[in-house]
């Protein structure tokens, strides 16, 4: 497992005798989603969806056994999965508030509507709430401009935020 | 002259020819019984090659950015050898200012999947992949179903009407992405669809040769795609009669600006959304006409033609033509996606160059050293200057390397480089002033460098 060597050689991955990419996903994945595929290796990122659905986010081990499942090295697996956003590669909050920061959402003041959304969760971007519930990130453009601005909570998308409608969102997720 | 009857949004209620508020997912009884598919059966008749022709006749230019004609491309791939070959879509619409692609799928997702037949039976390609970006949730659902739909009415899978592809069933997948701008970069897509990291690689070889698994593999916008349904029904010389036509004395292989284009409009107006309209609208006419004018009745001040990397248009410049000839005769970049983002007399354009610039240091996907290092060394120079830290040199520096080849531009693999320097260099060089307010006189001795606007 080299990318442990870089941070740290004393660095130990935490390990479970049950594994995260279990017998059942790996069954439903074998019959709907590697067949689509000429090579095995293409099915790393619906796989890295799948598993992170399940658990919530992709802890070393889940990478490892990924990269057993798939026929490749567990680097090759952190390889892909440190390269994009939507990978956690650390536990995160059970909703993920992602508020757009790019230029038709700066435009349309999503300044004001950040610092409401802050001030009501108590954290800052790339933080979780204390109690698990809420990670509050900023992410490039989500592809709805016409409506900004916008966040995605979970796989909700918001629309027209503002100050004043935020807060009900955030307070009607359970 | 105005777009006589909706194309794209045929089936989608766009002003002027319908309201928002009747938008609706069209499924596929509601799109074969507006005409759909019907296309792909005239297409079914042709030989493959003679549909390529059809498409090349129009003059199609691809709709996700660099304007490449589609039926050019399409007839760069080799000679079938009876092993796979395929389409890639790119819905990886990620580029700020731009949520055309987002509306199709929203509401139209047959007339994408029927592009992507003809696409298929044009070029003998036998398994499309439709690269949709994460943050898209429900369009991926929407278009999940449509391909549920599409296969049970055998226009993929086993029995598909289009027979057999280089001796396999025609299949259509979503392939979901996770969240990274580069991925819509059509080489980082294939390696993304590859599952690896998105990076661009080095071209050639072209994809139409060696693109995904190595195979030869059409990687078309969906927009472009969706267009192609309406240019086989309607023939070629229906298509041409939109749109700007080749300028006289300017030789047949320039490809000219022809059809319907749909148009992204957001900031400060009071209507934004997308609209469809003939390519060489102007910017005002789709501030005035669609996106009922500027908001609170303020100035205009600057707009994004097309996506963020193709630079801004000046206060001066609201009555560019939106045509794929905008950047040679307006400097900027180009058309891109027509994803035009309005600003208005309060906008600080420093703000502006500084949030652009941070979009692409954050989307640079690190390959290359001198976008990765140099677009975040512009994101601290540009807060620098916001902060009123700045001085003459630090733009001095900004408009030099913005502006010179073999600095950042032009020494990496794909364009992402290129898009930034364009925005700097364009927002720098048409909003001079406010810069110049803003920042202190350098207090180190050098030659002061000539400012060309």
């Amino acid at each position: 497992m080299p990318w442990i060597t870089k941070n740290s050689g004393s660095m130990q991955i935490e390990t479970r005798d049950e594994p995260y990419l279990d017998d059942a996903l790996k069954a439903e994945l074998e019959a709907n989603i590697i067949t689509r595929y000429p090579d095995r290796r293409a099915a790393m990122l619906p796989t890295l969806h799948a598993v992170q659905h399940k658990v919530g986010w992709l802890p070393a081990q889940a990478l490892k056994e990924i990269g057993e499942f798939l026929g490749t090295s567990p680097a090759q697996v952190m390889d892909t999965a440190s390269f994009y956003e939507e990978y956690w590669l650390k536990p995160k909050g059970k909703y993920v508030v992602w508020v757009c920061q790019s230029i038709t959402c700066e435009l349309m003041d999503r300044e004001t509507l950040m610092s409401k959304v802050k001030a009501k969760l108590g954290i800052e971007p790339g933080q979780t709430t204390d109690d698990g519930k809420f990670t509050l990130m900023n992410v490039e453009c989500l592809g709805s401009c016409g409506t900004a601005p916008c966040a995605l909570v979970n796989e909700k998308l918001h629309e027209n935020l503002s100050a004043d409608n935020v807060e009900a969102i955030l307070d009607s997720l359970e | 002259m105005p777009l006589q009857e909706p194309v794209l949004t045929k089936r989608i209620p766009t002003p002027p020819f319908g309201d928002f508020s009747q938008r609706k997912l069209n499924s596929y009884a509601d799109f074969v019984a507006t005409g759909g598919y019907v296309a792909l059966k005239k297409a079914l008749d042709m030989e493959p090659s003679a549909i390529i022709d059809a498409v090349k006749a129009s003059e199609l230019r691809g709709r996700g950015g660099a304007g490449f004609p589609a039926g050019v491309k399409w007839s760069f791939l080799p000679p079938q050898d009876g092993k796979p070959r395929y389409l890639a879509v790119n819905a990886d619409e990620s580029e700020p200012g731009t949520f055309k692609d987002r509306m199709l799928l929203d509401f139209d997702p047959h007339i994408l999947l029927e592009g992507i037949a003809i696409c298929m039976r044009a070029c003998q390609l036998d398994t499309a992949y439709i690269y949709i970006r994460r943050e898209y949730h429900q369009q991926a659902k929407i278009l999940n179903n449509a391909i549920q739909e599409a296969y049970a009415n055998n226009i993929f899978g086993e029995n598909s009407i289009m027979g057999k592809v280089n001796d396999r069933s025609p299949n259509c997948y979503v392939h979901r992405g996770a969240g990274a701008y580069i991925c819509g970069e059509e080489t980082a897509l294939l390696n993304s669809l590859e599952g690896q990291r998105g990076w661009p690689r080095i071209k050639p070889p072209f994809p139409a040769v060696a693109g995904a698994f190595g195979r030869p593999t059409i990687i078309n916008n969906v927009e472009t795609l969706a267009m192609t349904g309406p240019v086989i029904d309607k023939g070629a010389d229906w298509f041409k009669t939109m749109g700007v036509a080749r300028p006289e004395g300017v030789p047949i292989h320039v490809p000219a600006s022809y059809g319907p284009k749909l148009v992204g409009i957001s900031g400060h107006v009071n209507r934004p959304g997308v609209y469809e309209e003939n390519l060489g609208v102007t910017v005002r006419e789709m501030i005035e006409n669609y996106a009922g004018g500027m908001r609170n009745g303020k100035k205009f001040k600057a707009a994004v033609p097309g996506g963020i990397a193709m630079g801004v248009l000046g206060t001066d410049q609201i009555d560019a033509p939106l045509d794929f000839d905008i950047g040679k005769k307006f400097a900027c970049l180009g058309l891109g996606t027509a994803g035009i983002i309005v600003m208005d007399q309060d906008t600080d354009m420093v703000a502006v160059a500084r949030n652009v610039v941070r979009f692409f240091s954050h989307e640079s996907c690190g390959q290359c050293t001198p976008c990765r290092e140099g677009s975040n060394w512009a994101y601290k120079t540009l807060m620098r200057i916001e902060e009123g830290e700045g001085t003459t040199a630090d733009l001095d520096l900004l408009l030099e390397v913005s502006g010179s080849q073999g600095s950042m531009p032009g020494t990496t693999i794909c364009g992402l480089a290129d898009g930034t320097n364009w925005a700097v260099k364009t927002i720098l060089n048409k909003f001079w002033g406010e810069f110049e307010s803003r920042v202190k006189p350098s207090s180190v001795p050098g030659i002061s460098l000539p400012i060309l606007v």
